[in-house]
């Protein structure tokens, strides 16, 4: 007997012997194609159990907005960052564990390979069509709203002369005068990722290139082990700004008065990092897709831009955001898209040399 | 005063009492048996099986999206033959070190002047002094954050605006963002342990001994070097050794700061491993199993110092009075130097948290638009806030009784029957201290996760009975040794079961040891964050979860807030315990 099957005997011992032989409930289903009788469905079910990777406060706005138009449906969140959440979510299918109903997945290969896997649900949604193919994967996950990497400085920090020379070009970061100026970020996810996913591109090598990475750690920056932290001490004046975070994250403190903004160079970063997809073995299956649903709608679209700030994958919406009324407020010129194969294939290995070039930094 | 039972450990029963034992002897090995079994299955189901899942994760073969069922020693040779995970456990060991060094002088130091001398106020500092053990580590971190960073903090913002009125530029004085920073933050929430651990060993020393040193000639100073420190050593050694696992297993401290401060130490490396992507689980339970072999060998070499203390207990188990040590002229000074603690632990971390939870966002420039009541609004208005705050409760007050329970019955088996085998249980129960919390979770995880108590908050529940018992077991194994076992006997003699020995006789003089390792582990159980992070699920969020939650997601004054609501929570327990009970913590933990 193998130790692994060994310890798996002992531990049904030490619980008693007791199994959960849950229902997985996967047999093939047909759910309503009419809204209202998907509600109805949903709401016999009465919660839907959502693994998100977003923060927690928002989604839990976003949540009441959902309760506001679909009253009798309990959203459950837990906040799980992404390789958590595709473990656990994992481990779980496995033991036949099935818990979530909804998957919201910050990266895109981990959804993938659940897709790949047959974990997740075929569902198209309604509006299909009006979301982009970059943010979509099949009928499977759509990305409801989209993610950039932006400079965030803070305004009391940075002269509007500043601004124009960090914006004018990412090597902006380079100009002398910012030399111990600045925070970056040592910690290994998607929009972490990002930017350095495009200063290593080897059409960009000539402009930037592992080179611009290490100059920009000659620059001296702070290094902060987390995005929020980071953010949270730009805002205090720790340092004058970041290089780089996202516009999602800043906007939140922006509402609540802090004075904060950011500015977004060329070509930006912008893709989809937001996955949404419903489990084949949602233990809620109705409510799961009417949420999707809402998610991808309209009215969701709306919702998103208002508690999350971010910009809406949805086609035909128009930009509500109060920060795109700004002067200062400039959207993106170009964007920069993702080359999901060398995502997965340099990842861990570009993120590995970022962080030994920012640990030269400190030294 | 604290009873103490006097009397030498190890002393044959009377010939008496070992016949009226064989008389009831039947029925005694078939009580003992049941409960031997009990005690064994439960250190095997929370202890054992979560530890050989963990150990077998690390032979496990890693892929860019998980782990396999293939077997590889691809994780165990990278972490234990590399110079990056060794040098990782280095930093780790050496933050240890200095943190156990630093707390346990402040601590002992503290626990000296306020205990055997006649320090000012020195009742109302036994209570303060401990304060800090009810802020979890990172609500400490994120009060040093706004205290000490080098060009906001506010230490450094007021010092340098006071200095500037005087005409006196002056540069940051102060920066937590480094590895002094880590020691002083981590050092200052660690003292209250050290001062817990040997308070109450000077308050039951035998003054006449010092005194005895002092008639022959010796200074204050000499008396103190050799007398009161070789008899305090086996406590101080149980509280260097709690300390040195608690801040080698941290991860949140040393990996926030380190990561600005230029170094990585091991538990963050396990916490990275574990939780970020490309997740690597192999490694990360072959990493947590190094710290294993450390602790191991620590709670071995304790477990020696506790057979010495024994001797050094015994030596004079008489109740009697000391009379204070007169500090003279450095009466105030000590006491400046105790405030002093008191204000960098205590009063600057819960101010700073408090003004914090009612900021919009982090700032020094403090305008009345800065701050709002919304946090604590949204503590009592979201749902799942309210419903942590009552899945804390519940589940520290039940993780402190069945800890109780357990640990001081495997002591007592352990103790009472002298058995190879129940040696063993005491051994085995202790480990799960050993094993990073997040490490423990991934082992516990994998026991659970086939069974109906995954998903639920009882798995919880599992998690703080196997990471807290063997504090349990430690602390109830030194106050049953101070207990005589002629008194048992006596019991037996006159009639009565092994059981009602123990429930009338034993159990009694142990309360005030018992009541503090509930509380104790109840405190523990409600900071709990590595594993809890791991296990929690929607149907059972705790507060610890949650906090770091906001924490993660950049909200740090909400996360403020709910640290500060959790450390109410614990004061409030702290009263009630008293009030309840009327046992004062800082007088009943000491051993």
């Amino acid at each position: 007997m193998q130790l692994k099957s060994l310890i798996r005997v002992f531990a049904m011992v030490a619980s008693a012997g007791v199994l959960a032989l849950s229902a997985s409930g996967t047999a093939a289903q047909q759910y309503p194609k009419d809204i209202a009788k998907l509600y109805e469905a949903a709401k016999k079910e009465g919660k839907v159990v959502w693994y998100e990777a977003a923060p927690l406060e928002p989604m839990q706005a976003l949540t009441k907005r959902f309760n506001a138009r679909y009253p009798g449906i309990a959203v459950q969140l837990l906040r799980i960052t992404g390789p958590q959440q595709y473990a656990r979510f994992m481990q779980e299918t496995e033991a036949k564990q099935h818990i979530a109903d909804l998957l919201f997945l910050s990266d895109q290969p981990l959804m993938q390979d659940l897709i790949k896997r047959n974990h997740i649900a075929e569902w198209k949604v309604p509006t299909h069509d009006r979301i982009p193919e970059a943010f979509r994967a099949g009928s499977f996950a759509y990305s409801p709203y989209t993610t950039d990497i932006a400079i965030v400085y803070n305004t009391n920090k940075v002269t509007a002369e500043e601004v124009k020379i960090l914006e004018s070009s990412w090597k902006g970061v380079l100009d002398p005068r910012f030399k111990g100026r600045f925070a970056v970020v040592k910690r290994k996810c998607g929009a972490c990722y990002a930017g350095v996913h495009m200063f290593t591109d080897p059409k960009l090598a000539n402009e930037y290139g592992v080179k611009f990475l290490r100059d920009v750690a000659a620059q001296k920056p702070l290094v902060y082990s987390d995005n929020p932290i980071a953010l949270d001490r730009i805002i205090a004046g720790e340092r004058d700004f970041v290089f780089w975070l996202w516009e999602a994250l800043a906007v939140t403190k922006w509402q609540q008065g802090a004075p904060v903004r950011w500015i977004r160079p060329t070509p930006t970063p912008e893709w989809g990092n937001s996955w949404n997809a419903v489990s084949k073995y949602a233990p809620h299956p109705n409510a799961a897709r009417l949420l999707q649903i809402w998610l991808t709608s309209d009215e969701g679209a709306i919702a998103l831009q208002d508690v999350y700030g971010s910009s809406t994958t949805l086609r035909g919406v128009p930009d509500t955001r109060k920060v795109t009324k700004e002067a200062w407020y400039k959207p993106i010129k170009q964007r920069y898209d993702m080359d999901w194969d060398r995502w997965g294939k340099n990842y861990e290995l570009d993120m590995n040399l970022w962080q030994s070039i920012q640990d030269s930094a400190i030294r | 005063m604290r009873r103490v039972i006097s009397g030498n450990v190890g002393d044959s029963a009377p010939e008496l009492s070992t016949a009226a034992a064989a008389v009831k002897a039947p029925l005694r090995v078939a009580g003992e048996t049941v409960l031997w079994l009990v005690l064994a299955l439960f250190v095997f189901a929370i202890a054992v099986v979560p530890l050989l899942y963990t150990i077998d994760t690390a032979f496990l073969k890693e892929t860019a999206f998980g782990l396999t069922q293939e077997r590889s020693l691809e994780a165990v040779l990278n972490v234990y033959t590399t110079s990056r995970y060794l040098q990782m456990l280095g930093s780790a060991l050496l933050l240890a070190v200095l943190v156990t060094t630093l707390a346990l002088t402040m601590g002992v130091l503290m626990a000296f002047l306020i205990g055997r001398t006649d320090l000012p106020a020195s009742g109302t500092l036994d209570v303060v002094v401990i304060m800090p053990m009810f802020l979890s580590p990172f609500t400490g971190l994120i009060a040093w954050m706004v205290l000490g960073s080098e060009r906001t903090g506010l230490i450094n913002v007021a010092l340098i605006a006071v200095l500037a009125k005087l005409g006196i530029t002056s540069e940051p004085w102060i920066n937590v963002w480094t590895y002094s920073g880590v020691v002083w933050v981590m050092s200052l929430f660690y003292v209250p342990y050290a001062y817990l651990f040997t308070v109450n060993n000077l308050r039951a020393m035998d003054g006449s001994l010092e005194e005895a040193a002092r008639i022959n000639g010796a200074t204050t100073l000499q008396a103190v070097m050799k007398i009161t420190l070789p008899i305090m050593l086996p406590g101080i050694f149980a509280a260097g050794l709690l300390i040195f696992v608690l801040s080698a297993e941290t991860y949140t401290i040393p990996g926030i700061v380190g990561s600005t401060a230029g170094f990585t130490t091991l538990p963050w490396q396990i916490y990275a491993d574990s939780t970020v992507a490309p997740l690597h689980r192999a490694h990360a339970a072959a990493a947590g199993t190094m710290l294993l072999w450390v602790t191991v060998g620590g709670i071995v070499l304790q477990r020696r110092m506790t057979r010495v203390a024994e001797r050094f207990v015994t030596i004079g188990g008489k109740g009697w009075r000391n009379k204070p040590i007169p500090l003279g002229r450095w009466r105030w000074p000590a006491f400046g130097l105790v405030a002093l603690y008191i204000l960098c632990a205590v009063g600057l971390p819960l101010s700073a948290l408090a003004v914090f939870s009612f900021m919009k966002y982090s700032s020094t420039i403090f305008t009345i638009d800065l701050f709002t009541t919304k946090h604590y609004f949204d503590l009592w208005g979201l749902a799942n806030t309210r419903e942590a705050l009552g899945n804390t409760l519940m589940l520290g007050l039940m993780s402190g009784a069945v800890c109780v329970l357990i640990g001081g019955l495997i002591s007592y088996v352990e103790l009472r029957r002298k058995t190879r085998l129940a040696a063993i249980v005491a051994f085995i129960g202790v480990l799960p201290v050993a094993v990073p919390g997040i490490v423990y979770g991934i082992g516990l995880l994998w026991t659970y996760l086939r069974t109906p108590i995954y998903g639920t908050i009882w798995i919880l529940l599992l998690a703080y009975l196997a990471k807290f018992t063997p504090y349990a077991i430690v602390v109830s194994r030194t106050g049953i040794l101070q207990i005589n076992r002629e008194l048992e006997e006596c019991a037996r003699t006159c009639g009565a079961s092994a059981l009602q020995a123990l429930r009338k006789i034993t159990m009694p003089i142990l309360k005030p040891t018992l009541i503090a390792i509930f509380f104790f582990v109840m405190l523990q159980s409600i900071k709990e964050l590595s594993a809890s992070a791991l296990l929690a699920s929607e149907r059972g969020p705790v507060l610890s979860v949650l906090t770091w939650s906001y924490m993660e997601s950049g909200n740090f004054q909400f996360a403020a807030a709910v640290g500060l609501l959790q450390s109410l929570i614990m004061v409030g327990l702290l009263l009630l315990t008293r009030l309840v009970f009327r046992i004062k913590l800082e007088r009943a933990s000491g051993h």
